[in-house]
């Protein structure tokens, strides 16, 4: 049967167990902004009874966890798509600085290449005239110059990429050390059955960070957490984190090193996949295209040049200095071969009022100079890689934020923390531990009525 | 109790799709300003090479409208040049035939032979006529074509080449612009400067004057018909003016369906754009004013 004194105990364990689930709540209204806060929920449980012959007397309430309320697929799932976010915006980012290079303008390579052949189209009216030959190589020279530049800023790019890929590195290490330091703190927690719930918030903040960074994946095991890169690379096994290298390649540009080995090329997301995808594959393609233009249109023109005789008499030389016989560096180093407009060979039999050889100068603008196109046609390629690549990218990157906005959603509808709930259950805790207050004080009367019992005043 | 837990923090959302309307704004103001839906390659791919080769056809156009007044330029200066030599040779040939009158006295005789004479030098002026700094009858030389030469029987001696220049002033297509000086004042038997030389010769000795008054006759028909050469040229870069002017509108109107914004529609989703992110912020100013905390007591 049950005593005063036992209805006693049930009331204090429900002032603590009350007391215990609004200390969640408070936790949960005090980190309602916290990113990455996941909600705290108080477990309680009903005591096991105690019979009494055929009576089960019930013994009240305790608090038995407060558990974070967290949805580990979804995590996951946000993982994911943060780094594929990672990888599209610096992708993006850095194909949109590329872009700038090849936005019409007046110094951009399409209109220095309309431009030289007009200046042609004049030589061929006026074949004798010095004023219009310097014409024709301020227009070469502009031409070479608008190569020059682009191929330029392009290796320049390349460069800066090369920086932010070494710092990116650099960030992957702070956060996996970091994270090896919170799964220490996790597995010491959880050995002695404390609540872990706050550690593990920090350490998803921390996985959602270097998911922007590199591709990760999660192994959970009984000794803690596992990460990885996609191809299986380790970044954190346990208590233990394993640090990047970069190591500088014959080019120049750094190469990232995982426990010795070149992990460069499978890097497969993240802000790091995106920035080596420009660095190393956009940046090179383009520079080889333009070098394949440069190269391809000096080369027809020297050509078309020798083929006729200059204002003196003589047979016709270089227009452009020859480009390296591989095409590599063409673009680059594009450069006017005479400072002599007589030298230009706009004759085709010697003479020097003759304009014969300007018509084969001016062909070379529907020769095909570089992949079997005109070099206006082969400029327009290179503009419509250029632009697809951004507008492509631009669009995956706003449908990927789309994505991991709901997902975002969805995790705070699950994890998240509604005020009004949390005022809510304050209401609801601070009733139930008043109606304790309320039994212990009835307890407490009776108790006297007991004591009292049998004296007479 | 079971109900469905929504966000309680929308404030990500309403401010992404502040951003995105943002952008979107700032692109059609972009639009707005520049009349042109491409302003860089990734806002239409395809359609920015497209641009890019319909701007170089379009300068390559330009550049031929510009040969073609030039070359006009010089073929109607040829052109005016030999009908001034025909003229000449017109009036030398009605000197001649005043010379072979038998009651003309021999001062007067003199008289028409000094007029021819003068004829002459007028003849070699214009055969040395220059447009822009090159002359127009020297073939594709740069040096004076007529020479006064008295060890020539004809007394002037032809120092220009045979050459010919081709002007492009379309695609493939290549214009001729000139004729080789002898090839006009030197023709086979219709040579003529030999020509006046003879009338000049045949009015001094007052003998032969019929037979030269003939030949000069014969070059002034000659080079008559040399004229034909300019006057096709003329009419070759006339059609051709117009159909360049023609191509280039039909470059601007290619350029226009390709790239020009329609600024009616991009305004009106401006406007739109902007409403719906007032509409926005309005919502991101009213979410989190209130909680239940805010009616317990």
């Amino acid at each position: 049967m049950s005593s005063l004194f036992a209805t006693m105990a049930i009331a204090t364990g429900a002032l603590q167990a009350e007391q215990g689930a609004l200390s969640a709540t408070t936790n949960n209204v005090a980190n309602a902004n916290t990113p990455g806060y996941s909600r705290l929920v108080p477990v309680l449980v009903e005591n096991d009874p105690v019979i009494v012959g055929s009576i089960a007397y019930g013994t009240g309430v305790s608090l038995q966890n407060l558990q974070g309320i967290r949805d580990p697929i979804l995590q996951l799932r946000i993982q994911e798509e943060t780094q594929q976010q990672g990888q599209l915006n610096s992708f993006v980012a850095g194909m949109q600085q590329v872009q700038v290079n090849f936005n019409s303008s007046t110094g951009d390579i399409g209109t220095q290449i309309s431009n030289f052949f007009s200046s042609l189209d004049q030589l061929s009216t006026s074949p004798s005239s010095l004023a219009v030959r310097q014409g024709v190589l301020t227009a070469a020279g502009n031409l070479a110059t608008a190569f020059n530049n682009t191929a330029d800023a392009l290796s320049s790019q390349q460069h800066n990429l090369d920086l932010s890929i070494g710092q990116a590195v650099q960030q992957v290490n702070t956060l996996t050390s970091q994270i090896a330091a919170l799964n220490a703190q996790i597995m010491t927690a959880q050995g002695v059955n404390q609540n872990a719930s706050a550690f593990i918030d920090k350490r998803d903040v921390l996985i959602g960070q270097l998911s922007s960074l590199i591709d990760v994946s999660e192994i959970r095991s009984d000794n803690g957490l596992t990460l990885t890169t996609s191809n299986g690379t380790a970044l954190v096994v346990g208590n233990q984190s394993f640090a990047l290298s970069t190591q500088s390649n014959p080019s120049g540009l750094q190469d990232v090193f995982a426990q010795g080995k070149d992990i460069t090329t499978q890097i497969a997301s993240g802000q790091l996949a995106g920035l080596v995808q420009v660095r190393d594959q956009k940046i090179p393609a383009l520079l080889s295209s333009l070098d394949a233009l440069a190269s391809g249109l000096a080369t027809a023109l020297n050509t078309a040049n020798q083929a006729g005789f200059d204002l003196n008499g003589a047979a016709g030389g270089n227009l452009f200095v020859p480009p390296p016989a591989s095409g590599t560096g063409a673009a680059g180093s594009l450069a006017v071969a005479i400072t002599d407009p007589a030298l230009i060979a706009a004759s085709s039999d010697g003479s020097a009022g003759s304009n014969g050889n300007v018509a084969a100068l001016s062909a070379v603008h529907d020769q095909a100079v570089a992949g079997g196109q005109n070099p206006t046609d082969a400029y327009g390629n290179i503009l419509f890689s250029v632009g697809n690549d951004v507008a492509n990218g631009s669009a995956e990157l706003s449908s990927s934020q789309l994505i991991l906005q709901q997902l975002q959603d969805q995790r705070g509808s699950i994890s998240g923390v509604s005020l009004d709930e949390e005022a809510a259950n304050l209401v609801q805790f601070q009733r139930a531990y008043e109606a304790a207050t309320h039994i212990i004080t009835a307890v407490d009367e009776m108790l006297a009525t007991v004591i009292n019992m049998g004296v007479t005043s | 109790m079971s109900s469905i837990r929504v966000n309680p923090y929308p404030m990500p959302d309403l401010i992404s799709a502040v951003e995105q309307l943002r952008q979107r704004e700032n692109t059609e103001t972009l639009q707005l300003a520049t009349g042109s839906r491409i302003n860089q390659p990734s806002d239409d791919p395809a359609g920015a090479a497209q641009l890019a080769q319909i701007s170089d056809q379009s300068s390559q156009v330009d550049s031929f409208q510009r040969s073609v007044s030039s070359v006009s330029g010089l073929l109607s200066t040829a052109d005016s040049t030999i009908n001034s030599v025909v003229t000449a040779l017109q009036r030398a040939i009605s000197l001649g035939v005043e010379g072979a009158n038998g009651t003309l006295s021999d001062s007067d005789r003199a008289d028409v032979s000094a007029e021819v004479s003068g004829i002459r030098d007028q003849l070699l002026s214009l055969a040395n006529t220059s447009y822009q700094g090159q002359y127009i009858f020297s073939g594709t030389a740069t040096t004076q074509p007529f020479v006064a030469d008295n060890t020539v029987p004809s007394g002037v001696r032809y120092a220009g080449n045979t050459g010919v220049n081709k002007v492009t002033i379309g695609n493939n297509y290549q214009l001729r612009i000139n004729q080789p000086g002898s090839a006009i004042f030197n023709g086979p038997g219709a040579d003529v400067f030999q020509s006046i030389n003879d009338l000049i010769t045949a009015l001094n000795t007052n003998s032969g004057i019929g037979a030269a008054v003939n030949e000069v006759d014969t070059a002034f028909s000659y080079v008559t018909a040399q004229r034909v050469f300019y006057g096709n040229g003329l009419n070759q870069t006339q059609s051709q003016q117009t159909y360049l002017n023609t191509v280039k509108l039909g470059l601007a109107q290619q350029q226009n369906t390709t790239a020009a914004a329609d600024i009616a529609s991009v305004a009106s989703q401006l406007v739109n754009d902007e409403t719906a992110r007032t509409a926005a912020l309005d919502a991101i100013g009213r979410t989190p004013q209130t909680s239940l905390f805010d009616y317990l007591k």
